[in-house]
């Protein structure tokens, strides 16, 4: 809300009162100002120029050069302006001044060749309107050297307030000022109605019927006849453009004013345009089309509360007026609109129109439904000054149930449980008092309120603290500088994902955040994803369905930037649903994953190393680390390439029984090929979900080993298809049981060996744990397994 | 007898060692009094001779003089030892050191972690919610009535008529006060989304901790309190900070808390549009209607709560002017962390 500081002194004395001391009273009041705008500061830096005389430019067919007057001496300013003249008043900056619509300092220049030692300045420079049509031609009255402040009166100070939702009451300068004079203990002045009105009344030239009554519960209208629409006062067109308004016409400007004035949005209609002389107002029964004043055509739904004459709709009530009945160069008599009504009518019908007008947001955050009369007074009286005309007598009110104010009982032993602190009797009654909350009740311990119509949010007892609160200063609320802590246990359910985090960060791998929004595209080749009913973009229109996808552009926009190289994960969640129409819980799957991803080189070269590349085993590696990490390694299977449809060329799975409960490989060359990346990926998701639950709580110590180790090494010679797993499992059944790890430390195929033959090396460990081995018992075991090997899979020993 | 040759010995030795300067000079003392054939091991070897009674001091002597003989040889070998096995010259030592991968947080988790434990010091516990959450538990049950203006605060991801992606963290506080009775005292960490254009200063989704405590004399002055104590924990201990009503469909009264902008020092600069001060949370006591949604009896108890943006806390602290720089995951980025 732009407030004018000057407006705002119409209604409250400020006298005495610093400008700074101001913005921060209201805003440890609640009401935040974000910016504000000294313009005697802003504009003191100007000053008023005299154009001398203005020649072509030598080398530039638009561009003037000319001579202008500081006061003090004749400046040199290239110009290029069409309307600069000789004799002409103009604002000047000189160099060294800030302009703050272009955000530049004015510097000594060549312009085409010719030095320029300023500038002329347009409206639109200055930030005092948007024209940019040419300089700004002054008033010849003006001495050139006086500070453009001075001379254009530019001394306000314009505030930028926020305001919150839940205070429609200070969406306008009367509002403002109530709370400014609370603050200051000033008085509020309202202005006085002084009506001139004529014999005839209000009701014989229209009539008012409200079908409507829930979303249009008071409808008051003043009339004025035999006007003249024409161009504002200048007081009034300033007043506007002071706070960004743009002046339209006389009888616009005044309920536009008055809408900043009050708060109570008006709309003015040509009466001679209303059809019977007749204002109904109702909601629509089936869709339809309406031009608004702004001469849109507007789709109305059903159920719309609609401004309708003796035929036809003339506006969309509390949002726009229409093109049928608006207030027009040839208007003479108009009827004034002030209503209040039902914020939640309002509010649908701005939100289907995506149509959001000053008006609309006063009526659907809840006007004064007190204040319409007021306002409507109001109205007339300022269009009878500005526009002529008599205002017929009296008014059209239309109010069937009236609007109760509430009656609240505030305790103040309820002040001190909230807050933590006494709030003085005398200092809760002045506060009221200042607000307009009338006591109507004094028990002692507790007041009993009367709350004004123009604060709806005012309900209940606590709503009442909080405006003791805030009148009487949060500041003033102590500090507690000690706290009890229960000696209950605790819980953090982000543990476990801390101690995942944790244990990733160990491996020496880097944390990635990615954007869960992404393509249905690739939403779609992961999962079963959910749609955003409003996305942004068709990127960011689907949830991700699995960590990888959406990390894959992080990979790529990474090599895009020369860093190959990445060890990376993601800890993050991925949505599925079960039916395209999401009702309850049950159709969502959200789970939380953990992604490992590794692509590029694992060790650069180096003096002292070879360069290496990721590769499936590193990958393999890394999540049997992470799973015995969590002492889980025992409880889960792997199986490879288990099913068809897969973003990955191989793969392997982690499972439990016969869950999959991880899963990932080399990515695919068309999954890469969807991001151009042109390296391997490898990536693996796990479901943390899924480990939480199977993953045992208590580990347990064990005792190293007493016993000394033996080691064997053997090499076969075997057929290409047997694999690695084959074999060592059989090794491990058919020893003795002293054979405890079986690693392999050597594979190699060669054209010696044969095509279909590979070579694989294994290193045995065996002990025991409660004695020594001899030296016998182990080579009994380790000659028997080669008998086996050699039988079971016609495999030849190798070296012996 | 024997008492006086171990002393001549050791007299011998101290003599012998301080001119010992070299790893050669060392050996031959080594030869000399340490080995098989040295003058310690002789003098164990009339150790024998000794009569019975005198056995037990002489041996008392004799180990004690091998222990001081040893202690002070082993000292002067740490130091001249092996200076000509290894010459200084035969190693390049500027040569660079192999590389270690390290692992890392990513920045936002590192802050969270950081308010995490300031919470849970103060006898805070950690709860988590969805990320898809429904209109109930983000919107109504925080006492955001169906087509009011202030769910206008937040833009909105729809996924449903029912369901959006939850704007802030706080339904988490409805979640948990369902299960527990009070008192409950935690703070609720995780990933909300924002319907907002991206930008430098804006993004689709970002972090939040949202935080609450109900009991039964919970009081907006142990608000203050609690947060102020967060703060300085955070950000220092010479902070200024102050609290300004606000509004939150959820919390009555409600505040904001600025702290002095550490960029400027409360002077005004660009980051603090002028002001001096700098947003950092909201907060406010428990409005009566969320308690009616969790049947909580806003009679007996009351509670505040409170909510803060990691991002934003996070850009401040180490002087990062793009919120995007947070999800590009830009390995340059990462790598500084």
């Amino acid at each position: 809300m732009n407030i004018s500081l000057h407006w705002l002194k119409d209604y409250v004395n400020l006298d005495g009162i610093s400008t700074e001391d101001i913005v921060d009273k209201l805003t440890m009041a609640g009401l935040e100002v974000e910016d504000y705008t000294d313009q005697n500061k802003k504009y003191s830096t100007l000053v008023v120029g005299k154009v001398k005389n203005v020649n072509k430019h030598p080398n530039a067919d638009r561009l003037t050069v000319c001579s202008v007057f500081d006061g003090k001496e004749d400046l040199q300013i290239v110009c290029g302006a069409p309307n600069v003249k000789a004799g002409q008043i103009v604002a000047l900056a000189s160099v060294g001044v800030f302009i703050p619509k272009a955000n530049f300092k004015i510097e000594k220049a060549k312009i085409r060749g010719v030095e320029s030692f300023g500038m002329i300045c347009a409206e639109d420079e200055l930030e005092l309107s948007d024209d940019h049509s040419g300089i700004m031609v002054l008033n010849d009255d003006l001495v050139p050297g006086t500070l453009l402040n001075e001379a254009l009166q530019l001394n306000d100070v314009l505030l930028d307030i926020a305001i919150t939702p839940n205070r429609p009451d200070a969406l306008s300068h009367i509002g403002v000022a109530r709370d400014a004079a609370a603050i200051f203990n000033r008085d509020l002045k309202l202005p006085k109605i002084d009506l001139n009105e004529s014999q005839k009344e209000a009701k014989d030239y229209a009539s008012i019927e409200i079908e409507d009554k829930i979303n249009c519960p008071r409808y008051t209208a003043k009339v004025v006849t035999n006007l003249t629409i024409k161009e504002s006062p200048e007081w009034l067109k300033n007043k506007l453009k002071s706070i960004g308004l743009r002046p339209i016409n006389n009888v616009v400007d005044v309920t536009n004013f008055v809408a900043m004035e009050l708060g109570q949005p008006l709309h003015a209609f040509d009466l001679d345009l209303l059809a019977k002389k007749k204002i109904i107002i109702k909601s629509t029964e089936t869709k339809k089309k309406f031009t608004t004043l702004d001469s849109k055509e507007r789709e109305l739904d059903k159920h719309t509360l609609m401004i309708c004459d003796g035929e036809k709709e003339v506006a969309i009530a509390g949002v726009m007026g229409g093109e049928n009945s608006e207030v027009a160069e040839s208007t003479k008599n108009i009827l004034i609109e002030s209503a209040y009504f039902n914020p939640k009518s309002i509010r649908k019908t701005s939100r289907k129109l995506q149509l959001v007008t000053d008006s609309s947001y006063r009526f659907e955050r809840g006007t004064d439904p007190s204040n319409t009369l007021y306002a409507s007074q109001r109205a007339a009286q300022l269009i009878s000054e500005v526009a002529g005309g008599e205002v017929a007598k009296d008014h059209i009110d239309i109010y069937p149930s009236r609007i109760k104010n509430k009656e609240i009982i505030i305790r103040f032993q309820r002040i001190k449980k909230i807050l933590g602190f006494d709030v003085p009797k005398t200092e809760v009654v002045k506060i009221f008092n200042r607000l307009g909350i009338n006591i109507i009740k004094d028990l002692s311990d507790s007041l009993e309120v009367v709350v004004p119509t123009y604060r709806p949010d005012i309900e209940r007892e606590v709503d009442l603290i909080e405006e003791v609160a805030r009148i009487y200063g949060y500041n003033k609320i102590p500090a507690v500088s000690k706290i009890g802590i229960t000696m209950e246990k605790r819980d953090d359910e982000s543990l476990f994902t801390d101690e995942v985090r944790n244990c990733a960060v160990m491996m020496g791998l880097k944390e990635i955040l990615n954007n869960p929004l992404i393509s249905e595209f690739l939403a779609k080749i992961t999962g079963k994803p959910i749609k955003i009913s409003n996305p942004q973009s068709r990127d960011m229109a689907y949830l991700r369905t699995s960590l990888t996808i959406a990390a894959l552009q992080t990979v790529a926009n990474n090599i895009n930037k020369g860093e190959k190289d990445l060890s990376l994960f993601e800890i993050g969640n991925v949505f599925n649903t079960t039916n395209e129409n999401l009702k309850s819980f049950g159709d969502i799957s959200e789970k939380r994953k953990l992604l490992l991803l590794l692509t590029g080189k694992k060790d650069e070269r180096s003096w002292n190393t070879d360069e290496k590349s990721y590769d499936f085993y590193d990958l393999k590696g890394l999540v049997n680390s992470f799973f015995s990490k969590f002492s889980l390694d025992n409880l889960l299977n792997d199986t490879y390439n288990s099913s068809e449809k897969s973003i990955y060329e191989y793969y392997f799975s982690k499972n439990f029984n016969d869950d999959v409960v991880a899963v990932g490989g080399k990515v695919s060359k068309n999954a890469l090929d969807l991001f151009d990346i042109e390296q391997d990926v490898y990536s693996f998701e796990i479901d943390l979900d899924k480990i939480f639950e199977i993953k045992t709580e208590k580990r347990k110590y064990t005792e190293p080993l007493k016993y000394p180790k033996i080691n064997r090494d053997f090499a076969f010679i075997f057929n290409k298809s047997v694999t690695y797993e084959v074999v060592t499992n059989f090794i491990l059944e058919q020893s003795s049981g002293i054979l405890k790890e079986v690693e392999i430390f050597d594979i190699f195929e060669s054209k010696d060996l044969g095509e279909d033959s590979k070579s694989m090396a294994f290193s045995l460990e065996y002990f025991d744990y409660n004695k020594t081995l001899t030296d016998e018992e182990v080579e009994n075991d380790f000659k028997n397994l080669i008998k086996k090997i050699t039988e079971k899979f016609n495999a030849i020993l190798r070296g012996n | 007898m024997l008492f006086e040759e171990i002393d001549r010995v050791k007299q011998d030795f101290d003599q012998d060692i301080k001119e010992a300067d070299s790893d050669k000079k060392l050996e031959l003392i080594r030869i000399k009094y340490l080995s098989r054939k040295g003058l310690v091991t002789q003098l164990f070897g009339q150790l024998k001779s000794v009569p019975k009674a005198d056995k037990p001091s002489v041996g008392k002597k004799l180990n004690s003089l091998r222990q001081e003989i040893t202690a002070a040889f082993n000292n002067l070998k740490l130091k001249y030892g092996g200076d000509d096995k290894v010459s200084s010259a035969a190693i390049d030592l500027t040569l660079p050191g192999s590389k270690y991968k390290t692992g890392s947080k990513h920045l936002l988790i590192q802050t969270l972690d950081e308010i995490k434990n300031i919470f849970k010091g103060m006898g805070f516990s950690v709860y988590e919610g969805p990320e898809l959450e429904s209109d109930f538990y983000n919107f109504e049950a925080l006492n955001f009535p169906p087509d009011h203006p202030a769910r206008d605060m937040q833009d909105t991801f729809f996924v449903s008529d029912d369901f959006v992606l939850r704007t802030h963290t706080t339904p988490v506080q409805i979640r948990i006060m369902e299960k527990l009775k009070p008192p409950v005292r935690g703070i609720m960490p995780g990933r909300v989304y924002r319907n907002e254009a991206i930008s430098a200063r804006s993004f689709c989704m970002f972090h939040q901790v949202d935080g609450i405590y109900v009991d039964t004399d919970v009081t907006f002055a142990e608000l203050k309190g609690t947060l102020v104590s967060f703060a300085k924990q955070f950000y220092g201990t010479d902070l200024k900070y102050r609290f300004r009503p606000s509004y939150f469909p959820f919390t009555e009264p409600s505040a904001e808390m600025d702290i002095t902008c550490y960029i400027c020092k409360g002077k005004g600069c660009r980051v603090c549009k002028k002001t001096g001060w700098l947003e950092i949370l909201g907060c406010g006591m428990v409005d009566p209607n969320v308690f009616k949604h969790v049947d909580y009896d806003s009679e007996k108890y009351t509670g505040y709560a409170f909510g803060m943006g990691i991002e934003r806390i996070a850009m401040l602290k180490y002087g990062i002017d793009d919120i995007r720089m947070f999800f590009e995951n830009d390995h340059r980025f990462l790598k500084q962390f």
